[in-house]
């Protein structure tokens, strides 16, 4: 897919009063309330707050793993905001990279294979060498290309994580959303992924990370606390 | 875009199987027997049906010829031997009775008979015989003269004016078949069936044939023995060397007799499809020379439609009980796609989550589900062309209608549609719920 010319002022995503209800129980639950947010490339956005605040489902909102609803949601200035599932896909192949706490690597895969797996999903293929190619650029830039014949199973928690970043960014996407990235690593590994995340946003990419570390929070370029729904 | 669908399913389906092996084996190894039961039906009836046709065609000719069927009388055999003559798309068989063996002597199988039913030294009916023709006139057979048990078989003689094998394709079992190219030969060149050949080497017959209205008894030179599929004794010879010792003239000497009889002489024409314009030229010389449009009576031969329709009951019931065997691998693969989707669950979150469509993602599961059975069915039709070719050199030998039976190509069609069948039910159910996970909930569990 290629990627609608913006201005300088048209930001990468703009949320406008998202509301979020979790139905199906016996009340409905409003998990988003009214919330608004707006990222720009290049930028990096750190949502915090406690469990069950609606940090994730604001994530697979963005993600377009779900729809509001209530809000606009806006994508390099066009509404996404109903849009169908099959567009949906195609728009998380072309401008979202995925990062989770669980880093989700497929065990029978090696790391380069888990990387490729961006790749192989039906939007558009490219040839075995330009994928590879691809593979390798995105190990490489998180540092971890002597390992692309690695199994998950032979790679430390820091180290599978790198792999999902990898993944995430294979693609060139526009907007990294990132779940807890750090949530299962030490402290130190914890460091080496925000840096490999924020490294991005260098590159002009924007950053939302969602995490309950205040300090990784604080190295990102916006703090943003939710609490009952709603932004602080 | 088609194209980069079609390949990511192949591909990660592919894998799937690769990283599942035991769990592949363990879908195919129920869905075998049951593409194995489509194989060997599909198999089964198809060659029962060629070897059934193959039968058929020894004695009535391959389908689409057209044959005819016309009285020996008013010069009838003269007109369609020097019609048919030296023609490639057309032969004329005339049949008449033969006696070889001791002169003057009551043959083993008095009438043609089989052998088995040979009632030499039984009871026979000595009373005076009558026929009667459709009119209504009667005639009663002089009584014959009995005549002494000897060492003689009566057999059916049919003389060709051509080669009928095109047209019959006797199976040959010994020495060589009739050579019409050649000069005629005064001791006339025969080609026995095996009811014949059965005959002649049980009963020790002599080597002396006599024709019923041939002028003289003549000694024949036995170059052959055909399956000819007929269970009575019978002789093939060329129609020209009998001629050396029957005139055509000389078969319409008891024609009064013969034509309430039926004839003697019984004639039959074999013609190519396509032959209209022989066909009319016969119809016309032999209705101008007094036989009736109706006793002048040709038809195609259909053996393969009419034994279809005998066979479509029993292969419809042969293939709904391997149906049934099917349906038993289809719930095989069922349950261990089910049981993989629920294994796989953050997989196909995570593929749709990467940008995979619920379309694709169910289209991998059915992949693997189609690969599965694709591969299963080439196991089977593997396992059914081998089993055949090992029953044929076990049991060929007694069955030879089975001689050059090949696997059936319908058999293999049979197995992969089974297979693909038995792939798409067995997948549906789990590609749909694989399309259905929920990305965000699996995620963030």
């Amino acid at each position: 897919m290629t990627h609608p010319q913006v201005t300088a002022v048209t930001p990468l995503l703009h949320l406008q009063g998202i509301t979020k209800v979790l139905k199906g129980q016996e009340e409905p639950r409003t998990i988003l309330s009214g919330v608004d947010l707006t990222v720009h490339p290049g930028q990096s956005v750190a949502i915090l707050g406690r469990s069950g605040s609606g940090k994730s489902t604001l994530l697979s909102l963005i993600g377009l793993f779900d729809r509001a609803d209530e809000g606009q949601y806006l994508l390099h200035g066009n509404d996404i905001t109903k849009l169908p599932e099959r567009r949906a896909a195609a728009l998380r192949s072309a401008e979202f990279g995925f990062v989770f706490q669980r880093f989700f690597l497929l065990k029978h895969l090696t790391a380069a294979q888990n990387v490729a797996m961006a790749l192989v999903n039906g939007q558009g293929w490219s040839a075995r060498r330009k994928r590879k190619q691809q593979v390798m650029d995105a190990l490489e830039q998180v540092g971890i290309a002597h390992l692309a014949k690695s199994k998950p199973t032979r790679l430390s928690g820091g180290e599978q994580q790198r792999v999902a970043i990898a993944r995430a960014l294979v693609r060139r996407p526009r907007i990294i959303l990132a779940d807890e990235p750090t949530g299962a690593l030490d402290t130190e590994t914890g460091n080496l992924v925000v840096e490999v995340l924020l490294n991005t946003t260098r590159q002009g990419c924007g950053l939302v990370l969602v995490t309950h570390d205040h300090d990784h929070a604080r190295k990102m370029g916006r703090v943003m606390e939710l609490r009952d729904g709603r932004f602080n | 875009m088609f194209s980069g669908k079609f390949r990511s399913a192949l591909v990660i389906g592919g894998q799937g199987i690769r990283a599942r092996k035991l769990r592949t084996f363990l879908s195919m190894v129920s869905l075998f027997l049951g593409v194995l039961a489509v194989v060997a039906v599909q198999a089964g009836s198809e060659i029962a049906e060629r070897a059934m046709l193959t039968d058929v065609e020894l004695q009535s000719g391959k389908d689409g010829t057209v044959r005819g069927y016309i009285p020996g009388e008013k010069g009838a055999a003269g007109i369609v031997e020097s019609t048919v003559k030296g023609r490639r798309d057309a032969v004329a068989a005339v049949s008449s009775q033969a006696i070889i063996g001791e002169p003057g002597v009551r043959p083993i199988n008095e009438g043609g008979s089989p052998f088995k039913y040979a009632n030499r030294g039984g009871d026979r009916y000595d009373g005076p015989v009558v026929y009667c023709d459709r009119s209504g006139r009667c005639e009663e057979e002089k009584p014959q003269e009995k005549k002494p048990d000897g060492q003689a078989i009566e057999v059916n003689m049919v003389a060709l004016t051509g080669d009928i094998i095109p047209f019959k394709p006797f199976r040959p079992v010994s020495g060589s078949w009739l050579e019409f190219a050649t000069a005629p030969s005064l001791a006339p060149r025969i080609v026995l069936n095996q009811e014949a050949a059965t005959g002649l080497t049980q009963y020790r017959i002599p080597g002396e044939m006599m024709i019923e209205g041939a002028t003289h008894h003549v000694t024949p030179q036995i170059i052959g023995v055909v399956d000819d599929g007929s269970s009575q004794p019978r002789v093939y010879m060329r129609l020209d060397e009998l001629r050396t010792w029957m005139p055509a003239a000389a078969e319409s000497s008891s024609e009064a007799m013969s034509r309430l009889r039926g004839g003697p002489t019984q004639l039959e024409v074999y013609l190519q499809p396509g032959s209209q314009d022989l066909q009319r030229l016969l119809q016309a010389k032999l209705t101008g020379a007094g036989l009736t449009q109706e006793q002048v009576h040709f038809e195609p031969v259909n053996s393969k439609e009419r034994m279809e329709s005998e066979l479509r009951i029993m292969r419809l019931i042969f293939l709904g009980m391997a149906f049934l065997v099917l349906l038993i691998g289809v719930a095989g693969i069922l349950n261990v796609g089910l049981a993989t989707v629920g294994e796989r669950v953050e997989e196909f979150a995570l593929r749709r989550a990467v940008g995979m469509s619920r379309m694709l993602l169910a289209g991998i599961v059915l992949a693997e589900t189609l690969l599965t059975g694709l591969l299963t069915a080439a196991l089977a039709i593997g396992a059914g062309a081998g089993g055949l070719q090992v029953a044929l050199m076990m049991f060929g030998g007694r069955f030879p209608s089975l001689q050059g039976t090949a696997f059936p190509w319908e058999a293999g069609v049979a197995g992969v549609v089974a297979g693909l069948v038995a792939g798409v039910l067995g997948g549906l159910i789990p590609a749909v719920r694989a399309a259905r996970i929920p990305i965000a909930t699996v995620m963030r569990a």
